[in-house]
């Protein structure tokens, strides 16, 4: 009797720290998914910028600095390693596309052209894409971190081999809070 | 109240909700075996073994029943790209797998979730709906629709409508009984005190009236609840509240009304006047708008 009750203790503990174990595993997964989600939203929109860029120089030949803000900011972001750097370069990429838009404003023929019109679609519904990623990535960081940190999870994140996980932070606090970036 | 609140209070309600109903069915078979004897242990299994079998049956097969019930026809993206561009964005917002998209052709402004798990999901609107609706208030309405799926709200409604099911198919049989006179156990057994057995008749009878009410009051907690689910998904309130503007100030209706398939829409089909709140399947849409309202102003 004495012998059951100890094994049923030791089952007990033994699948509470499976349970424990494999929640840190799956939430370290989950981020890394994110962060690969987030990986090719942005590779997404740097594949548009060549397109857009070429299509409003065809009705707007002198905004050359604007031109250029956008084509650096674009090799910054597709040369950019690690979280802070991608972040940072996603940040100055998103800004830059604006001042392309609002050059845009200014030329009736070429908001009006279809080709035009569909590529902007194509980039608003891609920002929000990226939004959206970033979002859901900070969102399973908060959960990663919050396990690491507290008890009794935190008691087997070495164990497990997760670490607090970084958070994907643009240079600019508004994009975070506004995931809807109109144009 | 924030979203993450809101999403805690309604998940405790519906489990309470839930409990309700276990109590509701425990009360049915004690108030059966009072009136009518051990004898009617068999029926009880029997009508719970009825209303498991219909509602797992349509639970399993839920995308393609409700498609057929609601006349619903599938669609590819090519067929509506800039839909597909926002369904697509919700998926990377919530980590769901993308849903199979389904239009109903109907002027009435609407849409519906289904799906037995994220995997098998399938979410439905109305050609009204595609037209009436901007940007913004389409992605709340989609962000509305995932939430039912990643709340798997139509298994909590299956389990909702089988105890509901099973109270309504056993207190009919039992009544049936009474008729053919079901009583005779109960004088073998020496009769008993007469008010139990006046109380077990009144139970047996309000019964089924008392399960529908709780399977409405669980789909109302549910709508709430994919509301503030939705505000997870795209931290816009905005949208969505917006969106029940127009379906709030759309007068037209879908147009098959059964109420078979009511609680499955973002609005009720029914018209709101003909039904009364405890039956309802949704909170009033000025309360829901009120609601995000509150969570706008949190910014």
């Amino acid at each position: 009797m004495k012998t059951i009750l100890v094994l049923g203790v030791i089952a007990l503990i033994a699948v509470f720290i499976i349970a424990q174990y494999n929640r840190l595993v799956r939430l370290n997964i989950t981020v890394d998914e994110a962060w690969s989600q987030i990986e090719v939203q942005l590779k997404r929109r740097a594949d548009l910028i060549p397109n857009l860029v070429e299509t409003v120089k065809g009705y707007a030949k002198h905004e050359q600095s604007t031109f250029d803000a956008v084509v650096t900011a674009r090799a910054k972001a597709t040369s950019a390693t690690g979280i802070a750097e991608t972040a940072a370069a996603d940040g100055m990429l998103t800004q830059a596309l604006r001042g392309l838009l609002a050059v845009a404003e200014a030329y009736p023929d070429l908001k009006a052209s279809t080709n035009f019109l569909s590529l902007q679609e194509e980039l608003s519904t891609t920002e929000n894409k990226v939004s959206f990623s970033r979002q859901f990535y900070n969102d399973n960081v908060r959960s990663l971190n919050t396990a690491v940190k507290t008890i009794p999870s935190s008691l087997f994140a070495s164990l497990a081999k997760v670490t607090e996980r970084e958070f994907y932070e643009v240079e600019n606090p508004q994009d975070r809070n506004v995931p809807n970036v109109k144009f | 109240m924030n979203f993450r609140t809101m999403q805690a209070a309604n998940r405790r309600k519906t489990i309470g909700l839930l409990i309700g109903m276990g109590v509701l069915v425990w009360v049915v078979v004690y108030a059966a075996l009072t009136y009518f004897g051990s004898s009617t242990a068999g029926i009880v299994s029997i009508a719970v073994g009825i209303a498991l079998v219909s509602v797992w049956g349509s639970y399993y097969g839920s995308d393609k029943l409700v498609l057929t019930m609601t006349g619903a026809k599938l669609i590819q993206e090519s067929d509506n790209p800039k839909l597909f561009d926002l369904i697509h964005e919700i998926t990377i917002a919530s980590g769901l797998p993308m849903p199979k998209v389904a239009i109903v052709v109907d002027s009435a402004p609407n849409a519906f979730a289904t799906g037995r798990n994220p995997e098998h999901a399938l979410i439905a609107f109305t050609t009204g709906i595609l037209d009436a609706m901007d940007r913004d208030q389409l992605q709340g309405v989609i962000a509305h629709e995932m939430a039912h799926v990643a709340n798997r709200d139509t298994l909590v409604s299956a389990v909702a409508a089988t105890t509901a099911g099973a109270i309504a198919i056993l207190s009919d049989m039992l009544t049936r009984m009474m008729w053919f006179g079901g009583g005779r156990d109960r004088n073998r057994e020496g009769g008993g005190n007469p008010l139990a057995l006046v109380v077990s008749l009144v139970i047996l009878i309000l019964a089924p009236l008392a399960a529908m009410m709780l399977k409405s009051a669980i789909s109302r907690k549910r709508e709430s609840l994919a509301d503030a689910t939705a505000v997870a998904f795209t931290r816009n309130p905005a949208g969505l509240r917006s969106a029940l503007e127009v379906l709030a100030a759309d007068s037209t209706v879908v147009q098959q009304r059964s109420t078979a398939v009511a609680h499955i829409w973002i609005e009720s089909p029914l018209d709101a006047k003909s039904v009364s709140k405890l039956f309802s399947t949704h909170p009033p849409i000025a309360e829901r708008i009120a609601v995000l309202k509150s969570m706008e102003s949190l910014g």
